[in-house]
C-alpha cells in the first residue's frame, strides 16, 4: 500500500504580524507541522507498519519546508517528496490542490492520501476536497477511526458534531483525519540524526507539467487584519451568592442566551 | 570561529523541548510534592531514545555528541530538576563508566540495556566519610575464589534503590595508597541493601539512598577496566558529568529567567510596568549575561570533549560557574516575582531548591576551584 501524507508546515502560535503588502509575517516564530498533519502522519505510520509498502510525506513550499518533512521522516515515514517553485509562492487553496494532484499523478502508484482536516493558520479544510475532486477520487473527510484497510477497500468512522458516521469506500480515496484519530508518537533522536541527510526529492512547477494559468488564484486577498480585541468581561455584584445568581440568569435571558 | 549550533542540534533541542513541555514539565510540582519516582516519563524517554543519547547505536545509543547530549539534559531541567538529575546520573554517572572502561561484555550485559532505557544505571562513590575526599574509600572489595566479595556503606547515591546496577568503587589492595577499583555490582545481588530514599530540600523525585554491602559477590569479570585504577576512572568520569550538572543548571536557570521576565512585562505598580524600574531590568539583564556565559563555557567544555581533546579545566570552570550564576539568577528571580516567588502556588520556589544541589554535586565549588587553581599555579594548590 502507497500512503501519500499531504502535510504542511505553519507557524507555531497565532502571534503572527502582517505586512505592508498583506502577507503573513512569522519572522522569530516557531515553524512546527499543522497538528492535524500530525495525525495524519501517525495514521500512515501505524497502517504502513500493518500492511507494509510505504508512507510518502508531501509538502508544497519553499526550501525551508524540508524541516518538517526531515521530522514526519524522524518519525518513520519511508519516502519524501517537496513540490517547490518560485511560481507556488501565492498559490490558493486550489491552486494548491492543483500542485498537490498534478504529483500524485505523477507518482501514479499512489492508494490513499491523508492529510489533516485544516491547516491551523489558512483553515480553510477545502484543500482535501478539493485535491480529491481534482484527482477524481472519493473523499472521506473528518476521519476519526479507519476500521479497516485494505486493497481497494477503506471503512471509516467520520466524526462530526452530533453523529459518527461508518462509510466505505473503494480506493484510491482522499482521507482528511480529525485530532484525536491516535496519539503521535515523538520522532526518536536516533532516527532524527540519520534523516538529517537524506536527500528530498524536489519537483518544480516544470516538472509537474503546469502552466501559469494553472497556478493563477481564484481568489484575491483583498485585507488582512487581526480581529478586533475581545469585549472585557463584567463581573457581577451582589450581597450574596443567591442574588448575584439572580443577576447573572437575568443577563443571560435578557441576551437571549438562554 | 563559529558560534552555530548544528541544525542537528537544533533538531534535538527542538524534539526534547517540545517532549519536555508536554510529558515532564506537567508533573513537575507532583514530582516534587510527593517525591515519586516519574516512571512513566522515563519509559517515554526511552521511546524517544534519550536513555542513551550519547552512546554507539550498537550498544543502544543514539550516537549523538557531547553538545546534544548537554542540550538534552538542558531542556529536561528546564521542565524539572528532579527529572534531569535523574537522568543526567544516568547517562554521566551509570552508563559514561562502562561506555569508557567496559569490556564489550559488559557493555552488551549493562550498557545495552540502560542505554535501551530498560533499567537506570548508578556510581556509588560517595561514603559516609569520604565526599570531595574519595581517595579515602573505606569499603573494601577482596578477590576470593574468582568472586569479589564487597563489605563497607555509600552514601547519596543517586539512582541507587531503582537502578539496574551499581558501579561501586572499593579499596582493592589494602596498604597501597589509592588502591582504588571500581566493580559492577547488579540490582539484587545477595547483601546489598538500601537504606529509604533521603528526604532533601530539592530534587525530591530524584532518587537517593544510602547502600550497604555485607559480603556482596560478584564474578571477578564484574571489574570494572584495571584493577587499581579507581581513582583515575571517576576523575575521568566526574569530568563529562560536570557537563552535565552545567547544562543542568542553565536549564533550571534558564526556566526562572523566562518566568521572572515575563512577570516584569505584565504585574503593574505604581502605575507602570515593574520591568521598567531599573532595579528590576537590571536584575532581569544580569540573569540573561550569567546565562548567556554559563552556556557559552558548558558548551565550550562539551565541545572540546566531542573534539577528542583535555576539558578537565574548562568542565570544572562551566559546573562551577554555571551551578554558582545558576543560583543567583534563581533568587533574583524570587526577588521579581516577590511573594509569589517565594510561595509554593508557582514553581520558582522549587527551581530554587533544586538548583540549590548543583553546587555541590558531582564536586564542590569549593573543590572546583582546587581543581581550577591547581591548572594555573600547580599541584601545591590545596596540599
Amino acid at each position: 500500500m502507497h500512503i501519500v501524507v499531504c502535510m504542511k508546515q505553519v507557524p507555531r502560535d497565532n502571534s503572527v504580524k502582517i505586512n505592508a503588502d498583506l502577507s503573513i509575517n512569522a519572522d522569530g516564530i516557531e515553524q512546527i507541522m499543522n497538528l492535524f498533519d500530525e495525525y495524519a502522519v501517525e495514521e500512515a505510520l501505524q497502517w504502513n507498519e500493518k500492511l507494509g509498502g510505504k508512507v510518502t510525506v508531501l509538502s508544497i513550499g519553499p526550501e525551508d519546508w524540508k524541516e518538517q518533512i526531515r521530522r514526519a521522516l524522524a518519525m518513520g515515514a519511508t519516502d519524501s517528496l517537496l513540490l517547490s517553485d518560485p511560481a507556488f509562492t501565492n498559490l490558493d487553496t486550489l491552486g494548491a490542490a492543483r500542485v498537490a494532484a498534478a504529483a500524485i499523478k505523477k507518482l501514479g502508484d499512489v492508494d490513499l492520501v491523508l492529510g489533516g482536516r485544516n491547516s491551523t493558520d489558512d483553515e480553510t479544510g477545502a484543500f482535501a476536497p478539493a485535491l480529491a475532486r481534482l484527482l477524481g477520487w472519493t473523499q472521506l473527510t473528518y476521519v476519526g477511526k479507519i476500521v479497516s484497510l485494505e486493497s481497494g477497500k477503506i471503512v471509516a468512522e467520520r466524526h462530526l458534531e452530533e453523529v459518527v458516521e461508518t462509510v466505505e469506500a473503494s480506493l484510491p480515496a482522499v482521507v482528511t483525519v480529525v485530532k484525536g484519530i491516535n496519539e503521535p508518537r515523538y520522532p526518536s533522536l536516533l532516527r532524527i540524526r540519520k534523516v538529517a541527510k537524506v536527500e528530498i526529492p524536489t519537483w518544480s512547477a516544470a516538472d509537474l507539467g503546469l502552466s501559469a494559468a494553472d497556478l493563477t488564484p481564484a481568489l484575491k486577498l483583498v485585507n488582512r487584519v487581526p480581529p478586533p480585541p475581545r469585549p472585557k468581561g463584567e463581573i457581577i455584584e451582589g450581597k450574596d451568592a443567591a442574588e448575584k445568581v439572580k443577576k447573572l440568569v437575568d443577563k443571560l435571558i435578557e441576551a437571549q442566551v438562554i | 570561529m563559529n558560534f552555530d549550533l548544528s541544525p542537528e542540534h537544533q533538531r534535538i533541542r527542538a524534539e526534547v523541548r517540545r517532549f519536555a513541555e508536554q510529558e515532564i514539565a506537567p508533573r513537575a510540582r507532583h514530582v516534587d510534592e510527593t517525591g515519586e519516582f516519574p516512571a512513566e516519563t522515563f519509559r517515554k524517554m526511552a521511546e524517544l531514545g534519550l536513555m542513551g543519547l550519547p552512546f554507539p547505536e550498537e550498544y543502544g545509543g543514539a550516537g549523538a555528541d557531547s553538545i546534544s547530549t548537554a542540550i538534552a539534559i538542558e531542556e529536561i531541567a528546564r521542565a524539572c530538576g528532579s527529572t534531569a538529575l535523574t537522568y543526567a546520573a544516568h547517562l554521566g554517572l551509570g552508563c559514561a563508566p562502562i561506555a569508557m572502561f567496559g569490556t564489550e561484555e559488559q557493555k552488551r550485559r549493562f550498557l545495552r540495556p540502560a542505554a535501551e532505557g530498560r533499567f537506570l544505571g548508578a556510581f556509588a562513590l560517595t561514603e559516609p566519610h569520604a565526599g570531595s575526599d574519595a581517595g579515602a574509600t573505606r569499603t573494601t572489595a577482596r578477590l576470593e575464589n574468582g568472586e569479589w566479595v564487597i563489605n563497607g556503606s555509600k552514601m547519596w547515591i543517586t539512582n541507587a534503590s531503582i537502578a539496574g546496577y551499581l558501579i561501586v568503587t572499593a579499596v582493592t589492595d589494602p596498604g597501597e595508597r589509592h588502591s582504588i577499583s571500581s566493580i559492577i555490582v547488579p540490582a539484587g545481588t545477595p547483601g546489598m541493601s538500601f537504606g529509604k530514599p533521603e528526604a532533601k530540600m530539592g530534587l525530591r523525585g530524584s532518587i537517593t539512598n544510602a547502600v550497604t554491602f555485607e559480603n556482596v559477590r560478584v564474578p571477578e569479570e564484574n571489574l570494572l577496566g584495571r584493577r587499581g585504577r579507581g581513582l583515575q576512572q571517576f576523575l575521568a568520569v566526574l569530568d563529562g558529568g560536570r557537563i552535565g550538572i552545567g547544562a543542568m543548571a542553565i536549564g533550571l536557570a534558564q526556566a526562572a529567567f523566562e518566568i521572572a521576565s515575563a512577570y516584569a512585562r505584565e504585574r503593574t505598580a505604581f502605575g507602570k510596568l515593574i520591568g521598567a524600574f531599573e532595579s528590576v531590568s537590571n536584575m532581569i539583564a544580569d540573569m540573561a549575561v550569567g546565562l548567556e556565559a554559563a552556556r557559552l563555557l558548558v558548551y565550550q567544555a562539551a565541545w572540546l570533549k566531542d573534539q577528542g581533546r583535555q576539558y578537565s579545566r574548562e568542565a570544572a570552570i562551566a559546573k562551577l560557574y554555571a551551578s554558582e550564576v545558576g543560583e543567583k539568577i534563581c533568587r533574583d528571580a524570587i526577588q521579581v516575582l516577590g511573594g509569589y516567588g517565594y510561595s509554593s502556588e508557582y514553581p520558582l520556589e522549587r527551581i530554587y531548591r533544586d538548583q540549590r544541589l548543583l553546587t555541590i554535586g558531582e564536586g564542590t565549588s569549593e573543590i572546583l576551584r582546587v581543581v581550577i587553581g591547581r591548572q594555573i599555579l600547580g599541584e601545591f594548590v590545596g596540599r
